[in-house]
């Protein structure tokens, strides 16, 4: 599979650097490439993703090095719908660049002989219970780039000097209503992700909470993506300052998928999740 | 064909020499008859701007000087003028630089506003008027549509037009930019004034919903209303109106502010806070510079608006270096087809001179044969039909190769061999 996983990385990195240049020149040519480019990496991805399912004989969203993979694959997916929704081309110079790194990352990880997670692969819930939060990080993500496209544009609105990044930005209504919908989107991801943890914690050992770095992190980042979704359709808040708690709910999911790895407790088996 | 270009533009000539040369569209299709006489000018087509009258024309390689001397004299009396009393105004290109000029012209890189959208539009008229009076012919029609696609090409991927540069066209951009569309968003029209009004009908042409008009006389009122399609609203009211605009353009002659903080904070409150975009014409200001520090509120003032438009000038320069190259890179195309459209008639001639010697032959010597089965036949036709191609092919590739290397000596040459002069 890593063979494979190398080509993905080679079309993701085609697809970043063919983004970045149809970001900066505007040219709609080289933006299909890019756009091309990035479905031939996803339809690779997907098939190194079913391979090592089938290979490993598990999920392949355990180890690290599966997780950083599987989360570049969200990424992609999500980014798809962003591009498919909103036209925000945008998006796709922001975010190809980090889902290359993600899978690069991944391909550099050899996988360790200790993958053998029978006895979590045995029940169902818990790789429902990854994907969830994965995805949820991945709406996460698309929060947090239109929260900055927004700051960036806000600010450069407000002191009335465009740079030239102004221009090739999609219009402040667009990247709000982005962030709000990737928030809903997440905040119910992620609901669902806690919820289903919680069964599968009591299935296993008959406790709903392990009170653990990683899920109070996990409750703070989903208190912070409520709040933000409750401010922004009371409509109250709107602007600057729910896009500001867009960039801190995001500083909390990077804290809950890699902060909490360093502070040990019941979720590190060994990997991240 | 050679392809000439004789012309002034602003850069040129004042304003005063333009007028007096500018041709009505009847004039146009008339002169460009009677300059056209498929001698000394084979083919022609009048490009009238305010900003530009240039003749294009298409004629051998020979005629080359006199058709541009014709159409400098044509000029001369088109705008009732003595003979070289034009010269020190025209400009005059030949080939290359002639479709350069065109290219240029047409993708608003030589115009007064870089990238303004109309002179695309002025060239297909005159492409129209040229067909029209039937002086367009193979070579122009080529040049034209090529024309066509490379100024499409330069807006499509350089940003030349992609920037406002006029204070009126300001409030548009800024609206894009905030809100995703401008269509069904209600403006905000306080005072009056040329400008203002400008901005407002294209913030309408944008696809704005609703006008409302904000101005203490009621008739200049009533007559904006009446033009915009527009309600008006008086002074008093003015608080309502806020809170439901999505655009404000604030222009009065008033000496103090005409719209307050806490007006714009209740408007937004009210409004829930849904982003409006405060533009400010007037001096002295009549917008509180305060309500720009408030969130989600834009205010803009003239000082901004004029900041920005140079800015983006700049961008539009910058961006009119990339549509050179693309120019460039278009103008050497665009030769190499022409060669071959030149070459293309010489080669088929000439193969079929050789397809009709070896009929003839076979006329002369058929009865010899006497009576052929049809299968015979074919084979016959089929023999001579080859070994013409298989002759004629190297001898053909050289001649498109000497017009692809621009060799017309050899060319002409090997014209002469086969006595295929025009």
């Amino acid at each position: 599979m890593r063979s494979l996983l190398l080509a993905v990385l080679t079309a993701y990195l085609n697809a970043a650097i063919h983004f970045i240049l149809a970001f900066v020149n505007k040219r709609r040519s080289v933006q299909r490439v890019a756009e091309w480019s990035t479905a031939i990496g996803f339809i690779l991805h997907t098939g190194a993703l079913v391979g090592d399912w089938v290979l490993d004989g598990h999920y392949p969203l355990f180890s690290l090095r599966e997780t950083l993979s599987f989360l570049a694959w969200a990424l992609v997916a999500v980014y798809a719908l962003v591009l498919h929704r909103y036209r925000a081309q945008a998006v796709g110079a922001f975010s190809m660049p980090l889902i290359s790194i993600l899978t690069f990352i991944s391909l550099l990880i050899t996988p360790g002989p200790a993958d053998a997670p029978a006895s979590f692969s045995a029940t169902r819930l818990f790789p429902i219970h990854t994907t969830l939060v994965i995805f949820a990080y991945a709406a996460f993500f698309i929060v947090f780039m239109a929260s900055v496209m927004y700051l960036l544009q806000e600010r450069e609105l407000k002191l009335k000097t465009f740079s030239a990044i102004f221009h090739r930005l999609p219009p402040l209504t667009t990247v709000n209503e982005l962030a709000t919908n990737a928030a809903i989107v997440g905040l119910s991801l992620l609901t669902l992700g806690i919820a289903t943890g919680m069964f599968w914690s009591w299935d296993r050992y008959g406790r709903f909470w392990h009170n653990d770095p990683k899920e109070i992190f996990a409750l703070l980042t989903w208190l912070v993506y409520f709040v933000l979704i409750i401010y922004r359709l009371t409509a109250n808040w709107r602007g600057s300052r729910a896009a500001w708690l867009g960039v801190i709910g995001f500083a909390l999911v990077l804290c809950t998928l890699f902060g909490a790895r360093f502070l040990g407790g019941y979720h590190v088996f060994g990997l991240i999740l | 064909m050679s392809i000439i270009l004789v012309g002034v533009n602003h850069k040129t000539a004042p304003v005063e020499i333009r007028e007096r040369l500018a041709f009505s569209d009847e004039a146009c299709a008339e002169g460009l008859r009677r300059l056209v006489d498929g001698e000394v000018v084979r083919e022609g087509l009048i490009v009238s701007t305010c900003n530009r009258v240039e003749i294009l024309s298409a004629t051998t390689t020979e005629q080359m000087e006199s058709s541009a001397g014709r159409s400098a004299q044509f000029l001369d009396a088109a705008g009732q003028l003595p003979t070289g009393f034009l010269n020190k105004h025209l400009y005059s290109h030949t080939n290359e630089d002639a479709i350069r000029h065109l290219f240029r012209v047409a993708s608003s890189l030589d115009s007064m506003v870089v990238g303004e959208p109309q002179v695309l539009g002025q060239v297909r008229h005159a492409y129209a008027i040229g067909v029209e009076a039937g002086t367009v012919g193979r070579t122009l029609n080529r040049l034209v549509h090529h024309t066509f696609r490379v100024a499409k090409r330069v807006r499509n991927e350089t940003g030349i037009a992609s920037n406002a540069v006029s204070i009126s066209y300001m409030a548009v951009e800024l609206g894009k930019k905030i809100f995703e569309s401008l269509k069904g968003s209600t403006v905000l029209l306080v005072g009056g004034g040329e400008m203002a009004e400008l901005a407002a009908r294209h913030l309408v042409n944008a696809g704005a919903a609703r006008t409302l008009i904000a101005n203490r006389t009621e008739e200049t009122a009533r007559r904006l209303a009446n033009e915009f399609g527009a309600t008006t609203v008086a002074f008093d009211q003015l608080d309502q109106a806020l809170s439901e605009a999505d655009v404000v353009i604030c222009s009065t002659g008033a000496p103090d502010y005409v719209l307050t903080e806490s007006q714009a904070r209740k408007g937004l409150e009210r409004r829930r806070n849904r982003p409006t975009c405060f533009i400010d014409i007037s001096v002295p200001r009549n917008i509180d510079p305060a309500v720009g520090k408030i969130p989600n509120v834009f205010l803009f003032d003239i000082d901004d608006l004029e900041s920005v438009i140079t800015s983006n000038i700049r961008e539009r320069e910058r961006e009119a270096e990339r549509a050179e190259l693309i120019v460039q890179s278009e103008v050497m195309q665009f030769q190499q087809s022409l060669r071959l459209m030149d070459v293309g008639p010489t080669i088929g001639a000439l193969r079929e001179k050789m397809h009709e010697v070896a009929r003839a032959e076979m006329a002369r010597q058929r009865k010899r044969l006497g009576a052929l089965t049809q299968e015979q036949e074919t084979a016959i036709e089929a023999l001579l039909t080859t070994t013409v191609n298989k002759i004629s092919h190297p001898i053909l590739n050289q001649m498109r190769r000497f017009y692809e290397s621009n060799e017309t000596d050899d060319l002409q040459q090997a014209k002469k061999n086969f006595d295929l002069e025009e």
